[in-house]
């Protein structure tokens, strides 16, 4: 067994999830429609900005109290009952903005009101009370690839015999501290997200995102899918690219390949938008993974940042749950593709029985998890 | 019971007052001249606490800080409003470490950035307990903010540390030793004793000081040998 994978079944008990276009069912649905709900629209909110992609569940700027907090008491509504935060069901919080954009409205507006949350655990704490959770809740924070890691440690939680059932809840919401930060990048830039396509310029677009999952073992039973497998890899090359040849990407997804031997699989991959990453990622997957659909959502719902590998699984299964078991395809894209196993229209899920997704993050960090589904 | 042995410790705890330039001149000779420039307070001090660590390329890293890259954080936010790339990318969790680790080119399979106040030094620990690899560094480490301290968001003081866990008690120095309680009864209270904090951590470290606590559904002790 590669030493990089952690091959821990947990069930996925409950997930749901939340984005511009609603909850996960509804996004999966205007995913297939091919709707986009990025928008053009100021990069730094009320301070204007050039216009840049973001796809946002209401005005970006931040407001007291924060935006993002009502919005995730509807999403917790549906998490199921709990003693959420107790010793033996504990709460992992995935996110790599938490309420970093209050400290650009305290610098922009001194309102001492908006650093009360500032922090990642001034802001965790603040949803802790809110959702009633105990004092049992891990804070987990590596930019884009955090939400796979909190699922992944929820795995380890279970299989130790540690905790009965876990809560995975995070949570990114834009804010011009992060927009323009990306926008400072030039990756961030007027044209809209087109992923794996081979085109002169690339860009991101960036989205609202939470979502939730309730993990147990999975001999517990249930009608949920199966996280089946993480793979997790740091190249440590550079902090905002890749190792030119492609090996970071290559070590990811020959582990998860290993895991995911003897299965149909689909890809759900990163797929920000950017060339060069996107090319490698297209590339490394199509030689791991011969002949599989690759697809991305990005270039619809923006990039949810240290959220998106839950967000997108939770759009992944809410798409394997409807009747139809139509997986949306890379909207916002276009042929030439950086590899022929793009699929840029919606495909029939029934012909496989797994998903690799997959997320990258800043300073090279890769991660991918097998989601079975038979 | 979960178990692991302590078979290197680094902590690196400046003097009050010195400053990112300062730290940059006394340890220049850790890090390639390059990167160097470029390098925060906290990045400085978790390099040079990782540099004696003997990596193995399987190696295992957890990251522990409540504030992270406070000046990072507060030099950004004074870009706007023409945000500055460089600063947005330091700022973002957990350069601290990659700043060392990419200087050095050295890859990782697996990192687990962790943040949090009051049980941080309990979930860092249990992350690095229940992480399968031979081998696995757990680095904590704060720098001192300016006008976020006044605010509560950063930290007092400047420190770092690297601890080498493995699973080999054969000429361990210490071990850290967690024993979860039991699966019934359990009531959602928490009937347990304060969490040392990342900076009691740190001291406790450095002085080679045992500690003892419950929390975190069990119970938990740093004993040396």
């Amino acid at each position: 067994m590669n030493p990089a994978v952690d091959q821990l079944s947990v069930r996925v008990a409950a997930c749901e999830g939340l984005t511009p276009f609603g909850d996960a069912a509804a996004t999966s649905e205007a995913l297939l429609a091919g709707r986009v709900a990025l928008q053009r629209r100021a990069v730094l909110g009320r301070d204007g900005g050039d216009a840049v992609p973001l796809a946002l569940l209401g005005p970006m700027d931040e407001t007291l109290p924060p935006r993002w907090l009502a919005a995730l008491r509807g999403l917790a509504a549906k998490i199921p009952p709990g003693k959420w935060g107790s010793p033996r069901q504990p709460v992992i919080v995935s996110s790599s903005n938490y309420g970093v954009g209050s400290l650009h409205a305290f610098t922009r507006d001194h309102d001492p009101r908006h650093v009360q949350h500032g922090t990642p655990f001034a802001c965790v704490e603040l949803l802790r009370r809110e959702l009633g959770w105990g004092e049992d809740v891990q804070i987990f924070s590596h930019a884009c690839v955090t939400a796979h890691l909190g699922l992944a440690h929820a795995a380890r939680l279970l299989h130790a015999g540690v905790a009965d059932r876990v809560l995975v809840f995070s949570f990114d919401f834009v804010s011009p501290f992060v927009a323009g930060g990306f926008h400072s990048l030039k990756i961030l830039n007027g044209a809209m997200p087109a992923p794996y396509a081979a085109r002169e310029i690339g860009a991101i677009g960036l989205g609202d995102g939470a979502a939730f999952a309730v993990l147990t073992r999975a001999a517990d039973g249930g009608d949920g899918g199966v996280l089946a497998a993480h793979a997790l890899h740091n190249e440590m090359h550079h902090f905002t690219g890749n190792q030119p040849d492609g090996a970071g990407f290559a070590t990811c997804a020959t582990a998860i390949s290993e895991a995911a031997r003897g299965r149909r699989v689909w890809v759900k991959g990163h797929g920000t938008g950017t060339l060069e990453a996107g090319r490698l990622e297209a590339e490394a997957f199509a030689r791991a993974f011969p002949g599989a659909p690759l697809v991305s959502w990005k270039g619809s719902l923006g990039h949810t940042l240290g959220s998106c590998g839950l967000v997108e699984l939770a759009v992944a299964l809410a798409a394997l749950r409807a009747p139809a078991k139509r997986i949306p395809g890379t909207v916002g894209s276009a042929a030439p593709t950086f590899v022929d196993t793009v699929a840029l229209a919606p495909f029939d899920a029934r012909a496989f029985d797994g998903v690799v997704l997959t997320s990258n993050a800043f300073g090279g960090a890769h991660a991918a998890m097998l989601l079975t589904h038979d | 019971m979960i178990e692991r042995f302590v078979h290197h410790l680094c902590v690196e705890r400046p003097a009050a007052g010195e400053t990112a330039a300062e730290a940059r001149e006394r340890l220049r000779e850790k890090f390639p001249r390059a990167a160097l420039r470029r390098m925060t307070h906290l990045g400085l001090l978790v390099g040079a606490a990782l540099d004696d660590a003997a990596f193995a390329a399987a190696d295992a890293m957890v990251y522990a800080t409540t504030f992270a890259e406070t000046r990072a954080l507060e030099d950004y936010l004074g870009s706007f409003p023409t945000p500055s790339p460089l600063l947005f990318q330091t700022s973002i969790h957990p350069s601290a470490v990659q700043q060392g680790l990419i200087a050095r080119q050295r890859p990782l399979p697996r990192l687990w950035p962790i943040t949090g106040r009051a049980r941080l030094v309990e979930h860092a620990l249990l992350t690095a307990l229940l992480e399968p690899a031979e081998r696995c560094v757990l680095i904590g480490g704060e720098e001192r903010g300016t006008w976020m301290l006044d605010h509560g968001m950063a930290s007092e003081g400047a420190f770092a540390f690297a601890v080498l866990f493995t699973s080999q008690r054969a000429e361990a120095s210490g071990r850290v030793n967690f024993s979860p309680a039991k699966a019934t009864g359990e009531t959602g209270a928490r009937d347990g004793e304060p969490c040392p904090s990342l900076a009691d951590l740190a001291a406790a470290l450095a002085e080679k000081r045992p500690l003892r606590w419950r929390g975190a559904a069990g119970d938990w002790s740093l004993a040396w040998a």
